[in-house]
C-alpha cells in the first residue's frame, strides 16, 4: 500500500521535472522568436519603451487639447498607463506624418481635421478618439524604404533554387556513384569533398571575385549560386550517398528484371524512396544559400541578395529596430514556407516508407 | 515453353576472382533445375548472368535458342525471386505485382485478372492493398513469388528464396513452390546451398564448386553416384563416411584393409575395381549403409559414443582413430551410449574414390 503511494509520488515528481525541463526548453527556443515577431509589429514609439509591451496594440487612443502652438496631441502609453504629449502643433500634415510613422496608426488629414472641428464644436477642453493600428506598417515601410527589397527577394529565391538544382543534380549523382560503385580514390575523394567546407566563405569568395568577373558572372545570381554550390555539393554528396546506400541495390535490379530500363528503375524505385532524404538535403542547401551574407556582400554590387538588403537595413536603420525585425521576419518567411512544404517528404522518412 | 542454355560462360571480377569458370549447362523446357553448392561457389553470379544483371566475361547464354548474352534484363523474358525478396516498399502488394504488367501496357482489366489469379495461387489475395512493411517475412516471400509468376516468364530464376524463412516455413514453402511450378510450368533455375532443399525440390541438380560444375544429375544420381569426394561429402545428412584403405589381394579375393577392419569385397565390387591398379583407395559408405549385425557377422566392433534418437530412426556416432563415424539405424532396438556395437557394410552401396584425383571409381 505504502509502496504504491510512494511510487505514485515518485512518478509524479519525475513527470513534473520532465515537463518543467521540456517547457523551459521550448520556451528557450520560442521566446526569442516570439520577441522578434512581436517587435516587428510594434510602432516605432513603442519599440523603444521599457519594459517593452508584450503584444502589439491593435488600436491607438488619442487625446486632443488646445496648446501654445495650436493643438496638443497625446497618446495613451501602455507602459506608463497615462496619456503622454507627443506633439504641439498647428499643422495637420505634421500630425498625420507623426501618427503614421511613429505610431504606425491609420489616419487621414480629413480625419484629423474632423477631430479638430469636433474639439472646437464641443466647447470642452479636450476630446478623446481611437484609431486602428496599421499592423503591417513596418513591413510596408521595409519594402518601400529598403532599396531593391522586392527584386532582392526574387533574386534570393532564384539563387537558392539554382543552388538546390546545381548541388542536388551534381551532388546527388555523385552521391549515387559513391553509394553504388567502387572506383579508385573513392575514400580520398569523399574527404576532399568535405575539405572545401573547412574554409570560411570569405576565403573562397575573395578569389572568386576575379574568377567570376572573368566568366562575366560577377554580380549575377548564377555566379553566386555557383559559389554556394561549391560548399553545398560536399554536404549533398554525403547526405545523398548515405540515403542511396540505405536503398538496397536489389530493389533497382528487380525493377530492371520486371521490365524497366536502368533509368526507369532509378526514377520509379530509387528516386521515390530517396525523396525524403533528398528533400532534407535540399532544405540544408536552401537555408545555407538563403542566409549567406558575407560572400553575397563581396560578390554583388547592384544586384544584392535579400540577406544583404536586410543586413544593410539593420546597419542603416539604427533608430528602427522594429523595421529591422520586420526585415528579419520577411527573410525568415520564405525559408519557413519552403520548410513547410518539404516537411511532408521529410516526415515520410519516419512514417510510412521504410526500406 | 522455353529452354535455357549456358555455354562456356566465365565471369571474372577483377584479375583474381573467377566466380564462374567455363560453366556450361542446359535447362530443359518446364524443368526445375537446382544450382547447388557451398556459399561463394558462384551460384548467384551464374544466376545473375542469366538474368542480365551481371555481364558475362566470356561465353553465351541462350533462351529458347536466342542469344541473349548482350540483352538487358527486361528484354530477356525472365523473372526473378531475389534472396531478400526485393519487393518495393513504397508500393502496395497490388502495385508490386502489376508493375511489370503496366510496363507491358496491358489492359487494366487484364492486369486485374492476372494479379488476382497469381495472388490466389500464392495465397495473398487478402493482402493486395497492404504495403510490404505490414507483411511478415513469409508473406513478403509470397509477394515476391507472385510478382515473378505474374509476367509468365520463359525462365524463372530464384536465388535462395527460402533462406530467410524459419525452418518450418521453409519446408512448407518448398512444397508450395514445387506445386506452383507444376501449375505454372515455367522453366526454373533455383539456387540454394541447402542440399536437402535441393534434393526435395529438384528435377535435376547441378552441383558447383569453386566456380565450376562438378556434377549434374537427378537427386537420386547425385546421392547414389556422387562423382567425387566433394559431392559424396556434400550431399546427404549425416554425410558419407570415408575410410582410407589399402587394397589387398590374398588368395580368395580382394580385401579393403585398414587398422580397424578387413572388408572382403563381393565379386561385383571386385569387378568394379578391375581397372584400378593403385593400392590405396578411399572407401565411402553412407550412414544408412553401415548396419548393426550380430557379433558373429560383424567386421567391426566398437562402442557407441553418442546416440541421437530421431523418432523414426537413431543416429549413432562412434570414434575410429581420429574420425567420428555416424551411422543411421532403425529406431529399435534402442542403443545406449557406451554400448558395444557390431557393424557390417552393405556391399551394394559402397563407393570407391581415387584418393589422389578424388574422383569416383567403378561406376
Ligand atoms: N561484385 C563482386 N565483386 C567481386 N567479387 C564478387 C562479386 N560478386 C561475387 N563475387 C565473388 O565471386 C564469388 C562467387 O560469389 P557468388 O556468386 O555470390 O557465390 P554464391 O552465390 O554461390 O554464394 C565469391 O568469391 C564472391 O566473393
Ligand atoms: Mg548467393
Amino acid at each position: 500500500m505504502n509502496r504504491k503511494v510512494n511510487k505514485k509520488i515518485i512518478k509524479a515528481a519525475k513527470d513534473t521535472v520532465f515537463y518543467l525541463f521540456l517547457t523551459t526548453l521550448i520556451a528557450g527556443m520560442l521566446l526569442p522568436v516570439y520577441f522578434i515577431v512581436s517587435l516587428s509589429f510594434l510602432s516605432t514609439r513603442e519599440a523603444y519603451r521599457y519594459p517593452l509591451p508584450l503584444v502589439p496594440a491593435l488600436k491607438t487612443d488619442f487625446e486632443l487639447t488646445y496648446g501654445e502652438n495650436g493643438y496638443i496631441l497625446s497618446v495613451w502609453d501602455r507602459t506608463d498607463k497615462e496619456y503622454q504629449t507627443v506633439l504641439d502643433t498647428n499643422e495637420v500634415e505634421k500630425m498625420e506624418v507623426y501618427i503614421k510613422a511613429r505610431l504606425g496608426t491609420k489616419i487621414t488629414q480629413e480625419e484629423i481635421r474632423a477631430e479638430i472641428a469636433r474639439l472646437e464644436n464641443s466647447g470642452q477642453e479636450s476630446i478623446f478618439f481611437t484609431k486602428p493600428r496599421s499592423l503591417l506598417y513596418n513591413y510596408d515601410t521595409f519594402f518601400k524604404v529598403t532599396r531593391d527589397a522586392v527584386p532582392a527577394l526574387i533574386r534570393s529565391i532564384e539563387i537558392a533554387a539554382l543552388t538546390i538544382l546545381i548541388s542536388l543534380s551534381i551532388g546527388g549523382l555523385a552521391g549515387y556513384a559513391f553509394a553504388r560503385y567502387i572506383f579508385k580514390g573513392k575514400d580520398a575523394l569523399r574527404f576532399s569533398v568535405l575539405f572545401v567546407r573547412m574554409f570560411p566563405g570569405v576565403a573562397i569568395a575573395l578569389p572568386m571575385v576575379f574568377i567570376l568577373a572573368k566568366a562575366n558572372l560577377y554580380d549575377e545570381p548564377l555566379g553566386l549560386s555557383l559559389i554556394y554550390s561549391v560548399g553545398a555539393i560536399g554536404l549533398t554528396i554525403w547526405i545523398t550517398a548515405s540515403i542511396f546506400m540505405g536503398i538496397p541495390k536489389s530493389l533497382e535490379e528487380a525493377a530492371q528484371v520486371f521490365g524497366g530500363s536502368k533509368l526507369q528503375a532509378f526514377m520509379r524505385v530509387t528516386l521515390p524512396l530517396a525523396l525524403p532524404g533528398l528533400a532534407a538535403s535540399a532544405m540544408y542547401t536552401f537555408l545555407g544559400a538563403w542566409n549567406e551574407t558575407v560572400a553575397a556582400i563581396i560578390l554583388t554590387q547592384f544586384k544584392p541578395t535579400f540577406s544583404v538588403v536586410v543586413y544593410q537595413t539593420l546597419l542603416g536603420a539604427q533608430g528602427n529596430v522594429n523595421l529591422a525585425a520586420a526585415g528579419g521576419i520577411a527573410m525568415a518567411l520564405p525559408a519557413l514556407i519552403f520548410t513547410f512544404f518539404l516537411r511532408r517528404y521529410i516526415n515520410q522518412m519516419w512514417g510510412g516508407v521504410t526500406v | 515453353m522455353a529452354t535455357l542454355e549456358i555455354i562456356n560462360v566465365t565471369k571474372r571480377f577483377g584479375r583474381k576472382v573467377i566466380a564462374a569458370d567455363n560453366v556450361s549447362l542446359e535447362v530443359h523446357d518446364k524443368e526445375f533445375l537446382v544450382l547447388l553448392g557451398p556459399s561463394g561457389c558462384g551460384k548467384t553470379t551464374t544466376l545473375r548472368m542469366v538474368a542480365g544483371l551481371e555481364e558475362v566475361t566470356d561465353g553465351n547464354i541462350l533462351i529458347d535458342g536466342v542469344d541473349v548474352t548482350d540483352l538487358p534484363p527486361r528484354k530477356r523474358n525472365i523473372s526473378m525471386v531475389f534472396q531478400n525478396y526485393a519487393i518495393w516498399p513504397h508500393m502496395t502488394v497490388y502495385e508490386n505485382i502489376s508493375y511489370a504488367l503496366k510496363l507491358k501496357r496491358m489492359e487494366k482489366s487484364e492486369i486485374d485478372r492476372i494479379v488476382h489469379e497469381v495472388a490466389d495461387m500464392t495465397k495473398i489475395g487478402e493482402l493486395l492493398e497492404r504495403i510490404p512493411a505490414q507483411l511478415s517475412g513469409g508473406q513478403q516471400q509470397r509477394v515476391a513469388v507472385a510478382r515473378a509468376i505474374a509476367v509468365s516468364p520463359k525462365v524463372f530464376l530464384m536465388d535462395e528464396p527460402l533462406s530467410n524463412l524459419d525452418a518450418k516455413l521453409r519446408v512448407s514453402m518448398r512444397t508450395e513452390l514445387k506445386a506452383i511450378h507444376d501449375s505454372a510450368k515455367a522453366t526454373t533455375v533455383f539456387v540454394t546451398h541447402d542440399q536437402s532443399e535441393a534434393m526435395s525440390i529438384a528435377d535435376r541438380i547441378v552441383i558447383m564448386r569453386h566456380g565450376k560444375i562438378t556434377q549434374t544429375g537427378t537427386p537420386e544420381e547425385v546421392y547414389d553416384k556422387g562423382a567425387n569426394l566433394f559431392v559424396a561429402d556434400f550431399i546427404g545428412t549425416p554425410p558419407t563416411n570415408f575410410f582410407d584403405v589399402e587394397l589387398q589381394r590374398n588368395g580368395k579375393g580382394l580385401h579393403l584393409v585398414n587398422s580397424y577392419f578387413d572388408l572382403r569385397l563381393l565379386p561385383e565390387n571386385e569387378a568394379r575395381l578391375k581397372g584400378y591398379n593403385k593400392d590405396q583407395l578411399t572407401l565411402g559408405v553412407r550412414p544408412e549403409n553401415i548396419i548393426l549385425v550380430k557379433k558373429s557377422k560383424s567386421i567391426l566392433d566398437t562402442t557407441a559414443l553418442v546416440v541421437e534418437p530421431q523418432g523414426s530412426h537413431q543416429v549413432i556416432a562412434f570414434r575410429l582413430g581420429e574420425k567420428i563415424i555416424k551411422i543411421v539405424a532403425p529406431a529399435l532396438p534402442k542403443m545406449e551410449m557406451g554400448e558395444t556395437i557390431h557393424l557390417d557394410f552393405q556391399q551394394e552401396s559402397l563407393r570407391f574414390f581415387d584418393p589422389e584425383s578424388t574422383l569416383a571409381i567403378g561406376d
